[in-house]
């Protein structure tokens, strides 16, 4: 790469992190978010993984259904564990499957896309009529039909958010490419004699990394909220408990019916700031990447 | 004659934004006798689509505006919003550059011109209306049919057309046309001129005429004034203005057009290098100098006011 | 007038049949994809059925004669395809009843819940979402912009879970699940009365839950259109604001709120699932969330095939409403 394409590039990214730093609705949601990801990188630090275990709890003399007052900083659920550290460790599944699912549908979503927008004719129609009825199959039903399936673990959570949602991203990435192909400038490099390979990665993907960015970020809210649902939902993985295994686990044990509020409290809230931190980054990011957006919304 | 239709005196109008006021328009006088049209002209971004917004308030909130508007003879910044909302349309009406959003995309035509009068109960009834709108339809040479046509099913001259029929729906003594011309083919334009000019005979209407172009002016005004960064830096009678333009901007403006509506030449006026100046950061002294061909050393400092530069007609430049 | 009008109602009436056609084409690809799903991906249903507990071969073996799980993929297709549409979805793993009686005894619950929330949900978020727009950047605004963006990144379980804890478990105001009241033997008015009371909680979550994308949708619709020529043109017509806003901004700015809709009310259905287990409510949701547990594979593929036509089926609709509303979709 020649030094003036690196300055350039390396302007842009400064560009982009100053208009990130005087967004007030980025800057909160990415201190936020820096928060849960110090607590799940430090969970061994913060909370005894042992004390997930009921065994465990239950020989260090826990009282059972401790309110937040009479043990710990989160009180004991039905087996004796602290809710803290259940959250803690919760954090940590829930944030993990939450990036990694994204990772997946974003990659298969921008393949999906810039294969599609590029190489346009047949292939892009082909692939857009697949995508189009992945769009229309309910997504939840779908998700609930594979992990039922593939049996529960995290790693089939993570491939089943993946393959169920990426249809969005292709769609809007594929639009975003044919945007970027009419412009003049490709036409120029292909006169050039470049090869296809050179102009997907030298001109189409610097072009819409911007987009493929926010769009991953507003992607994790929905990841993180289906992986909590289909935990909800029995299909967790039991050995590495997310915060949706928690409430999962707080529901079916009658955490409810005796008001003890803070077994389902914590976990659900976790769960709302990290999705609202990632929905303001991702706005952020959107209104940076389109600035369109940014006058009206 | 007597009162005027219309009559600016002082107008300044200064958007608010983001990065602080921009003076759109920076003081404007002019009056406009019953039947009489006025052609104002000037590159985009000049401030005259402002000053035809302001004639109807139309501005957008937190707009500051100073000086005065009588219009047929109520200050149009004393109104009360219902005042307001009663001279809107019946004293003055504007046709809008049509060829692009000025019509709403999920009504008819004829829902659309029948709306002003039933709001204005300027017919007595729904029939009324019909009635009415049939005829204006034919005044400006639509087909009947288009009535109950969308607005894109009709092409940008036929759309041009409803909107000058929608103007007309409660006869307004003053017609702003703004850009009316703008984005149609050349036959189309002409066609949409003829139309103006002869609604103008038929009728004691006032209009006021807004474009880029200098020479459709001369077709359809009897006076012209030219306008450069918010304010009027020419004035005349048509052929004086067009004939013996006196401001180098006029001048380089007139030798711009050849023809009507000869889009090269829009974008790019011969023989004027540069843009026009943003209204946030005017020049000091004459705006006009940094592109003047004839700029001397006091265009820097002193801006000039208009001066008498023939019969009835005035210049803001330091050489007349 | 007819020559205008002709040419419009042909390319209307084009445009919905070809969305017809790529209605049943997707009908047809989730009846292929629903088989593929659970017959060749998991290749041994009975085997996964017992996974990790100790049947014996027997016992098994006889289940697989029993589920028909014993002939080739194509004889298995072909009957399959040919049960689905006499409405066969087969029997269930843990009711032993036909899937199709079971499914169909779930539906009235489910479409009283679902409706209901749908249609206050659409309702209230569109209201706020052009209060919203029409006042931006005011505290109502401010008010209904996060308000609505709170109760969208929450879990809408969780949302149910603390409702009813609030409101049933600590104020008792109202019974914490169940459709009716347990040995209730009410008619007429007070049986309405008596599910109006238990319906209330899990309407309230999923309106809840579900108004703040149409709020979300209709402001930044609202104020794109804003920003058009013709209500600046309304406007000089000497109309008033409220008219402006309502005759000519809304309308246009609803086109696509009125997609979503018409989208959503597809997936509500299946929408619900986890909300229903939450309230115990007796519809599609809860049926889906017990058939998780065992797992119930029939019931599971039947549930999935139902809520996919839904979509499906809902997705026309909004074509069709969108052709009817949009003059300009005939040259789309």
């Amino acid at each position: 790469m020649t030094s003036l394409a690196m300055q350039r590039r390396r302007a842009t990214a400064g560009r982009v992190l100053g208009q990130f730093r005087s967004s007030k609705q980025g800057v909160i949601g990415f201190s936020v978010l820096l928060v849960f990801v110090v607590i799940a990188l430090a969970a061994p630090l913060l909370a005894d993984v042992r004390e997930l275990n009921p065994v465990y709890a239950r020989a260090s003399g826990n009282p059972q259904w401790a309110s937040p007052g009479e043990f710990g900083a989160l009180g004991t659920d039905h087996l004796r564990r602290s809710v803290w550290v259940q959250f803690v460790w919760g954090s940590r599944v829930s944030l993990f499957v939450g990036l990694a699912a994204t990772i997946l549908t974003i990659s298969i979503g921008s393949v999906v896309g810039i294969v599609s927008g590029f190489v346009g004719g047949r292939p892009d129609a082909f692939l857009m009529r697949i995508t189009e009825w992945f769009l229309v199959i309910p997504f939840l039903p779908l998700a609930i039909v594979l992990a039922s399936i593939l049996g529960r673990n995290v790693w089939n959570i993570i491939l089943v958010i993946g393959v169920t949602s990426w249809p969005s991203t292709a769609r809007l990435l594929r639009a975003q490419v044919l945007t970027v192909k009419q412009r003049l400038f490709v036409d120029r490099a292909r006169s050039l004699g470049a090869g296809n390979g050179h102009l997907v990665a030298r001109h189409i993907l610097p072009n819409v990394s911007g987009l493929i960015l926010a769009n991953a970020t507003l992607a994790v809210p929905i990841s993180i909220l289906t992986e909590t649902t289909l935990s909800f939902l029995g299909l967790g993985d039991p050995s590495s408990p997310s915060w949706g295994k928690t409430l999962e686990e707080a529901f079916v044990n009658g955490a409810m019916v005796r008001n003890a509020w803070w077994y389902f409290l914590p976990a659900g809230l976790g769960i709302l700031i990290v999705v609202l931190a990632f929905t303001l980054i991702g706005r952020t990011l959107e209104e940076i990447a389109d600035p369109r957006l940014g006058r009206s919304r | 004659m007597n009162r005027p239709v219309l009559s600016v005196k002082d107008l300044a109008i200064t958007y608010h934004s983001a990065s602080g006021p921009v003076p759109a328009v920076r003081g404007v006088t002019f009056d406009l006798a019953a039947g009489d049209s006025l052609g104002l002209a000037g590159e985009s971004g000049c401030g005259k689509s402002t000053l035809a917004n302001a004639l109807l308030r139309l501005l957008p909130d937190g707009t500051i505006t100073s000086g005065q508007v009588m219009i047929d003879g109520r200050d149009l910044f004393a109104l009360s919003p219902g005042g307001l909302r009663a001279v809107r349309w019946t004293t003055g009406a504007i046709v809008f550059q049509g060829a692009l959003h000025a019509l709403n995309p999920v009504q008819t035509a004829g829902k659309q011109v029948r709306e002003p009068m039933l709001i204005h109960q300027t017919v007595g009834s729904e029939d009324e209306a019909r009635v009415r709108s049939r005829q204006l339809f034919e005044r400006v040479g639509l087909p009947a049919n288009q009535l109950d046509a969308y607005p894109h099913q009709l092409s940008g001259g036929q759309r041009q057309r409803v909107l000058i029929a929608m103007a007309l729906a409660c006869d307004p003594r003053l017609l702003i046309a703004d850009e009316p011309t703008t984005a149609l083919d050349l036959m189309v334009q002409a066609q949409v001129l003829a139309l103006i000019a002869e609604l103008r005979r038929e009728s004691s209407l006032s209009l006021i005429f807004i474009t880029h172009d200098l020479s459709v002016l001369t077709y359809v005004a009897d006076r012209l004034a030219i306008m450069y960064a918010g304010k009027i830096v020419e004035s005349g009678p048509s052929l004086s203005v067009f004939e013996n333009a006196t401001h180098p901007y006029t001048r380089a403006l007139a030798a711009a057009f050849p023809t009507i509506g000869d889009q090269t030449s829009r974008l790019a006026p011969s023989g004027l290098a540069g843009d026009p100046p943003t209204p946030g950061a005017l020049p000091a002294g004459c705006p006009f100098h940094p592109r003047c061909p004839l700029a001397e050393d006091r265009c820097q400092t002193a801006e000039p006011v208009l001066r008498k530069a023939g019969q009835a007609h005035r210049a803001a430049c330091v050489l007349v | 007038m007819l020559a205008s009008e002709q040419p419009e109602s042909r390319g209307r009436s084009h445009f919905i049949l070809k969305k017809v056609l790529g209605s049943l084409l997707t009908l047809v690809f989730v009846l292929v994809f629903n088989f593929v799903l659970f017959r060749i991906v998991q290749s041994d249903p009975i085997g996964s059925l017992f996974r990790g507990r100790n049947v014996p071969a027997a016992k098994i073996a006889e289940l697989r004669t029993a589920f028909g799980l014993d002939e080739s993929l194509w004889v298995q297709f072909w009957a399959y395809v040919r049960q689905t549409f006499q409405l066969n979805f087969g029997i269930s793993y843990q009711s032993r009843q036909p899937v199709w009686n079971e499914i169909v005894s779930a539906i009235p619950a489910t479409v009283a819940l679902v409706g209901i929330s749908a249609v206050l949900s659409a309702v209230i978020g569109t209201i706020g979402g052009v209060i919203a727009a029409w006042r931006r950047n005011t505290w109502k605004d401010h008010a209904i912009t996060s308000g609505t963006m709170v109760f969208y990144s929450m879990p809408d379980f969780w949302l149910g879970m603390i409702l009813l804890v609030g409101f049933a478990v600590v104020l008792g105001w109202f019974p914490v699940g169940g459709m009716t009241d347990a040995g209730s033997t009410a008619t007429g008015l007070a049986l309405l009365l008596d599910r109006l009371h238990h319906i209330f909680l899990p309407a309230l979550t999923l309106t809840l839950a579900y108004l703040g994308e149409y709020a979300l949708v209709t402001r930044s619709s609202l104020l794109d259109v804003m920003g058009e020529d013709y209500l600046t043109v309304a406007k000089a017509k000497g109309l008033r604001d409220v008219v402006v806003r309502n005759r000519h901004a809304v309308p246009n700015a609803l086109l696509p709120v009125v997609t979503l809709t018409a989208i959503n009310f597809g997936f509500v259905l299946s929408g619900a699932i986890a909300v229903e287990a939450v309230f115990s409510w007796p519809g599609l949701g809860k049926a889906t969330a017990d058939a998780i547990r065992g797992p119930d594979l029939p019931m599971l593929q039947g549930l999935f095939l139902l809520f996919s036509a839904a979509v499906i089926f809902f997705n026309l609709l909004a074509d069709v409403a969108y052709a009817w509303l949009d003059p300009r979709v005939e040259r789309a």
